[in-house]
């Protein structure tokens, strides 16, 4: 088992919140990526610490997330986010119909963010005259908001991203 | 999506004058084609400054990678064909991810260095966010609270709305509000860590668990327009050296329709009997030491006109008088010998006035905790309330 497929140990997690729609409807407007990781935000933050900072560190993770799964998703299928909570963490959850050629790209990405040398990956991203790839942004997860990503598979053709967000130990 | 769309959740200026480009508000495009235009701009500003331009995030609520990756690439290659200039990314300690993403920068480019602008604030917060002001904070709140718990309501307040306490130091006043009126929600805003650690010990102590704290900045706040019935602002606009704008964000976040209320002061006013001629000379420099501070303890009067000039109307203004009446004179006494404390001890200190002034300047205070608590004596500490309505 490589890095990207290693699962969570724990599995205290406790659900928050979650939706699901059509990916064709996920497509057909771009702003579904800032409108739902906003309104997720704030749901899921209303009882932390500090409920409008860590709504606006959610959004911003979450709304990176849409954005891969946006860029890379077909319109066939279904998208489905959830979020859970245990202490600190929050655990987003987002599957997405990923077309077979582009798994392994899922899962090199993923590994790329527990790897050593990932700092040093995401600075010469920044200084490539490319715009951000999806491997990027996971990147970004990692280094700014010390996200912990994993994929999981069991049901293709979709894929699912679970990224661990300690935010609230961060925004105190 | 189209470039109009953007242009509302967000703004990009480019401030000639202090060399400064801008970028705020949520920025989150699909493309960078959707914010060439801002682009363009940001690559013209670089053209045209000298020496050092600053680029200020600390109002950027939002921005994705497409985004940054954009304004980053223009500054790093900017580096490479400009070593005559620096570039200050400036940053809110507020919006912790803007500092976290920006400071990479620099460690590509030793040009770009990353600056958190609200550690510095302004000119008198370190005199109000000292710990050791806490207790004496709690005790204002319960001598103010008597007069204030019947003026709210004249001003808005009542059962069910939706409020805002910014800048609302150790939350004492969310929670007594929280209390008599019932709000359906609270939220209760600061910029000092150690206060609002304060109220949230408090509030987890009486097992409250619905005002939320939060860190923020008032002049810049990440609470969006039209949000609250409500919107408190007590003894803050008078410490706070630009109060027009403060008063334009408290405005921002009240709904049309909805009242902004504000306490300040006008030192000078304090007033006690006996020994009235020491008390007054005193306090007269109380007001001349803070404007020396850049804070205006004299403000109590001028709300009417502050809250006309920021585009409130139906503006109510009215004053009370703190006295040594109100319950323990002692109270009174402990508010003052705090504030000989903190003016005499280390405002004038640091203002470098000399120990003969310093001397005459705590007298005044001593001979106001003497009126306070002589049984024939009166002291009192006036306080301003007005309050403003949104337009619809």
């Amino acid at each position: 088992m490589n890095a990207a497929q290693r699962q969570p140990a724990e599995a205290k997690f406790e659900p928050l919140l979650q939706f699901e729609m059509e990916m064709g409807t996920f497509l057909s407007d771009w702003q579904h990526c800032d409108q739902l990781s906003t309104f997720m935000a704030r749901m899921i933050s209303h009882n932390r610490t500090d409920p409008l900072r860590h709504s606006n560190f959610f959004s911003s993770a979450l709304n990176e997330l849409l954005e891969v799964s946006f860029r890379g998703g077909t319109p066939e299928g279904r998208i489905g986010c959830a979020v859970y909570r245990h202490g600190p963490k929050e655990r987003v959850k987002l599957s997405f119909p990923c077309p077979p050629g582009q798994r392994q790209f899922f899962r090199e990405a993923v590994a790329k963010t527990h790897r050593n040398d990932a700092y040093a990956r995401y600075l010469d991203a920044l200084s490539s005259d490319l715009g951000p790839s999806r491997e990027v942004v996971l990147l970004d997860l990692a280094i700014n908001f010390d996200a912990e990503i994993h994929l999981e598979e069991e049901a293709p053709p979709s894929i699912t991203i679970i990224v661990d967000l300690p935010l609230e130990g961060i925004v105190r | 999506m189209s470039t109009a769309m953007l242009a509302a959740p967000f703004q990009a200026e480019f401030d000639a004058n202090s060399q400064e480009f801008s970028l705020a508000g949520v920025l989150r495009p699909r493309s960078v084609d959707e914010i060439a235009h801002s682009i363009t701009e940001f690559r013209s500003a670089i053209e045209e400054a000298r020496g050092v331009l600053y680029i200020n995030v600390k109002r950027l609520a939002q921005m994705n990678n497409t985004a940054f990756h954009a304004f980053s690439r223009v500054v790093l290659d900017a580096c490479r064909t400009r070593s005559d200039i620096r570039f200050v990314v400036v940053t809110s300690s507020v919006v912790g991810w803007t500092e976290r993403m920006f400071r990479h920068l620099g460690k590509i480019e030793p040009q770009i260095t990353v600056e958190v602008y609200d550690s510095k604030f302004y000119p008198g917060q370190s005199f109000v966010e000292d710990t050791s002001f806490i207790p004496i904070l709690r005790t204002q709140t319960k001598m103010t609270w008597r007069h204030e718990r019947t003026i709210l309501p004249r001003h808005g307040m009542r059962p069910g709305i939706v409020m805002a306490d910014i800048c609302c130091g150790i939350g004492d006043f969310a929670v007594l509000v929280r209390k008599e009126f019932q709000p359906a929600r609270i939220v209760a805003l600061d910029h000092s860590r150690a206060s609002l650690a304060y109220a949230r010990d408090v509030a987890a102590n009486f097992g409250i668990s619905d005002i939320e704290y939060s860190y923020g900045d008032a002049s810049e706040m990440l609470l969006e327009d039209n949000q609250f019935d409500l919107v408190t602002c007590r003894h803050s606009l008078q410490i706070f050296n630009q109060p027009d704008l403060l008063l334009k964000e408290l405005y921002r976040i009240c709904k049309p329709g909805g009242r902004v209320y504000i306490t300040n002061e006008k030192n000078s006013h304090c007033l006690g009997e006996p020994r009235a001629q020491s008390i007054q000379w005193t306090y007269n420099e109380v007001a001349k030491l803070f404007a020396h501070f850049e804070m205006d303890v004299e403000l109590g009067p001028k709300s009417r006109r502050f809250l006309a000039e920021a585009g409130f109307d139906d503006i109510l203004v009215e004053s009370f008088m703190v006295t040594n009446q109100d319950g323990d004179p002692q109270d009174f006494a402990d508010v003052i010998t705090a504030w000989e404390n903190v003016y005499a001890g280390e405002m004038a200190v640091k203002r470098g006035d000399p120990p003969e002034f310093i001397e005459r300047f705590r007298q005044g205070f001593r001979d106001h905790i003497f009126a306070a608590l002589h049984p024939k004596g009166y002291a009192g500490w006036p306080i301003w309330a007005a309050s403003g309505r949104k337009p619809l």
